[in-house]
């Protein structure tokens, strides 16, 4: 299990997505602040939706084959047609605020309905590879690459230095426009720079982070530093460090407690305004002592190990009896098969001229690993299909397990396993959720169990059966080293 | 960079407007033509008309302010005052007629009324003030140590300088008028425009600001026009009264108390 100060580290496998997420948590707030002081929130909703809206299109027109295959890979292409929606949407929007048509909020929700349906229509449009865009619009930072987080730290870098440099002229436009023009002529300049500094950040967060988590950094860290101070200048550094905060603590709790990052970092920033509400309601000084505690208390957590769990009892220690080592039980509902190696069995296998029976699954290659490092381990395996083939795999219930055990006539100890999850989104890493018991039949008691759920790094995997091949050895390794 | 700043600030600054009621485009043409006689008035009206969307609010507007002049504007809710003041700081394309200024519009001082302004920023009274600085520094130049100077200067003039790092939407309406004195000064004036400063302000504000007007013109040359739908009061502080009332703007002779 990482601790805080593990996920720091710049070998740690997740770095470059750690990094990803602090410097949204960085700049993101920045331009969220002028967005809510100019009371264009749901323009911060709006276009991440408009730019998931382009990464749909731009896959479907490429599956469709009215675009040609890209080098850079799917990003690169879902990026191209994030920008393109994203200042297409803004020029569309500017246009009719300009026109007067219609109310701001109105015109605002009536984007953001549209092209919440143009995203789904278009990947229902995609006769291919549905899985992998939604993958794709979830935006999983936690899958960046180093060249990704090189792109995004350009950017974002470009993106702070316009904020920093430009802070004057944003601060005047959007506080006094009468004052504004009085001092430097035409406001539209900076209006049109603000929103294009904001664009840029979207469309390239959306299709990197997703649009959920960019809103949640564009949003919620300025809504928790708004009660808390009385100046624009520390507005803005606050909100940025919250930003920060919310991006190292979410990301940590979400490796620690195997939760998807997006979600984790909104609930994370929401609290953060609940949180910011109440110590204004307090006096400065009993805040302070909150904040030393509340801080003292997460590094505690995050450095905080683990409590090792108890080592599988020893072979000579149950007296020799035998292990019957269960069927893995797949309860994901989904049937876990491995990619085929065969690229005439796979073609015979899509015509139905063969059933998918000879195909690995994760469920055979984990039982192949828990077998053999058991046998190394002194046990004696025996298999309970052997004695009846209508053994099904046993549940990870144990009396469940027992039970079925003695209708088999089973007798000795039973080692029985459960899969909850088996997500390999990326060759990166599988996330997964299992279940482990070690039972002993005749009194039912469990001498030994383990629970597995989190991401297993993969990091030389090339597709993802290799990727899941290369999680199973993993947490068996895992599982009885502890 | 800085060449490319420099010039787009220079356009901006030396606009010297001569307006005849064809709006922007006159705005545009009339970029250069400076007049640096100090002897014409700042800001010339003849036969104005103003109003929105070709529907004119004001009509026959004449009107010279002078340095050194302390005009007031009088008039009910509504009857135009804000209008005019925007035409006059090019805010508001004239219908017909003729303005012209006689400063760049950097030197307008504008005081605009306090809760016309988002409450929802969270600003300092020296972050507001600071605002009048703004047009003097270019986007990548660190706030100079002159200017921090000057902000402690006009805060010290308007009497609030122990209020700097107060929040500014935290102030009393009088306190909130006088920051924002301080911030027009902070531009460095010819001419200050101010929009119902006296509204909203309790007794004792309200002298207290027009005696900080009536300072201000006497002592540094300033030519202050204000507005307010107090009449008397404005009779009380102004040195000319102009009176403005269902699109008709007139001058009222000011009656001078002779004592025995």
């Amino acid at each position: 299990m990482s601790t805080f100060l593990e996920i720091l580290s710049p070998s740690y496998l997740l770095f470059p997505a750690l990094v990803g997420t602090a410097i949204l948590g960085l700049v993101c707030p920045l331009i969220g602040s002028y967005l809510i002081l100019r009371r264009t929130v749901f323009l911060g909703l709006t276009l991440p939706q408009i730019a998931a809206a382009g990464v749909s299109f731009t896959f479907w027109l490429q599956q469709t084959g009215f675009l040609l295959q890209w080098e850079q890979g799917e990003r690169g292409i879902g990026m191209i047609g994030s920008l393109v929606f994203t200042f297409l949407g803004m020029g569309l929007l500017g246009y009719l605020e300009q026109r007067r048509k219609g109310i701001a909020e109105g015109r605002l929700a009536a984007a953001y309905a549209l092209a919440g349906a143009l995203t789904i229509l278009f990947i229902v449009f995609n006769p291919a590879g549905q899985i992998e865009v939604l993958n794709l619009l979830k935006g999983e930072v936690i899958a960046l690459s180093k060249g990704e987080l090189r792109l995004l730290a350009a950017v974002f870098g470009l993106v702070l230095m316009g904020m920093l440099l430009f802070r004057r002229e944003f601060l005047l436009t959007s506080f006094d426009r009468d004052l504004a023009f009085l001092s430097k002529g035409r406001q539209i300049i900076w209006d049109v720079l603000l929103y294009l500094l904001a664009g840029v950040s979207i469309a390239v967060g959306v299709i990197l982070a997703g649009p959920l988590l960019l809103f949640g950094f564009l949003v919620l860290p300025a809504l928790a530093a708004r009660p808390l101070v009385n100046s624009m200048s520390s507005f803005l550094w606050l909100s940025s460090v919250l930003g920060l905060a919310m991006a190292f603590f979410g990301f940590y709790s979400s490796v620690r407690l195997d939760l998807p990052l997006g979600p984790t970092d909104v609930a994370l920033g929401c609290c953060l305004i609940f949180l910011a509400y109440a110590l204004r309601r307090i006096s400065p000084k009993r805040a302070l002592a909150l904040i030393v505690l509340s801080s003292f208390a997460l590094w505690s957590y995050g450095c905080g190990t683990t409590t090792p769990a108890a080592p599988l009892p020893e072979a000579k220690a149950l007296s020799n009896e035998t292990l019957w080592l269960a069927k893995v039980k797949n309860s994901t509902g989904l049937s876990l098969l491995l990619p085929s190696n065969n690229p005439l069995r796979s073609l015979a296998e899509m015509a139905g001229k063969i059933s998918s029976d000879y195909r690995q699954s994760v469920m055979d290659l984990l039982r192949e690993d828990l077998r053999r490092e058991l046998e190394q381990r002194g046990f004696r395996i025996d298999l309970p299909e052997k004695t009846d083939a209508r053994f099904p795999a046993f549940p990870a219930d144990s009396g469940g397990a027992v039970r079925l055990a003695r209708e088999g006539k089973l007798s000795g100890l039973i080692f029985i396993s459960e899969i909850w999850r088996w997500e390999a989104d990326s060759r990166q890493f599988v996330r997964v959720f299992a279940d482990f018991k070690l039972i002993r039949i005749d009194d039912g008691t469990v001498l030994w169990e383990r629970r597995i759920q989190r991401a297993v790094p993969t990091p030389s995997a090339t597709n993802s059966g290799q990727a899941s091949t290369d999680a199973a050895t993993a947490i068996v390794h895992d599982l009885f080293t502890g | 960079m800085d060449r490319l700043y420099g010039t787009y600030l220079t356009s901006v600054r030396q606009l010297e407007v001569i307006e005849l009621g064809h709006g922007i485009d006159a705005i545009q043409s009339a970029r250069g033509r400076v007049s640096k006689d100090d002897s014409l008035p700042l800001v010339s009206l003849q036969n104005l008309t103003l109003g929105y969307d070709s529907e004119p609010v004001l009509q026959n507007v004449d009107l010279m302010i002078y340095p050194g002049d302390l005009i007031g504007l009088a008039g009910p809710n509504g009857s135009g005052k804000t209008t005019l003041f925007r035409a006059i700081l090019g805010l508001l394309p004239i219908l017909s007629g003729a303005l012209s200024r006689n400063c760049p519009l950097s030197n307008f001082g504008y005081v605009p009324q306090s809760a016309a302004l988002d409450a929802q920023f969270p600003l300092s009274t020296a972050e507001v003030v600071e605002m009048g600085a703004y047009g003097r520094i270019r986007p990548y130049e660190f706030f100079p140590a002159a200017e921090k100077k000057q902000i402690g200067k006009v805060l010290e003039q308007v009497g609030l300088r122990q209020l700097a790092a107060r929040s500014f939407f935290s102030l009393s309406g009088g306190q909130k008028q006088r920051i924002l004195i301080a911030r027009a000064l902070m531009v460095q004036p010819k001419i200050m425009i101010l929009d119902e400063p006296l509204s909203g302000v309790d007794e004792e504000s309200r002298k207290s600001i027009s005696e900080l007007l009536v300072g201000l013109t006497r002592h540094s040359g300033l030519a202050i026009f204000f507005s307010s739908h107090d009449i008397p009061m404005v009779r009380s502080v102004a040195d000319r009264l102009l009176r403005v009332d269902k699109g008709r703007i007139w001058w009222e002779k000011k009656e001078v108390e002779i004592h025995p």
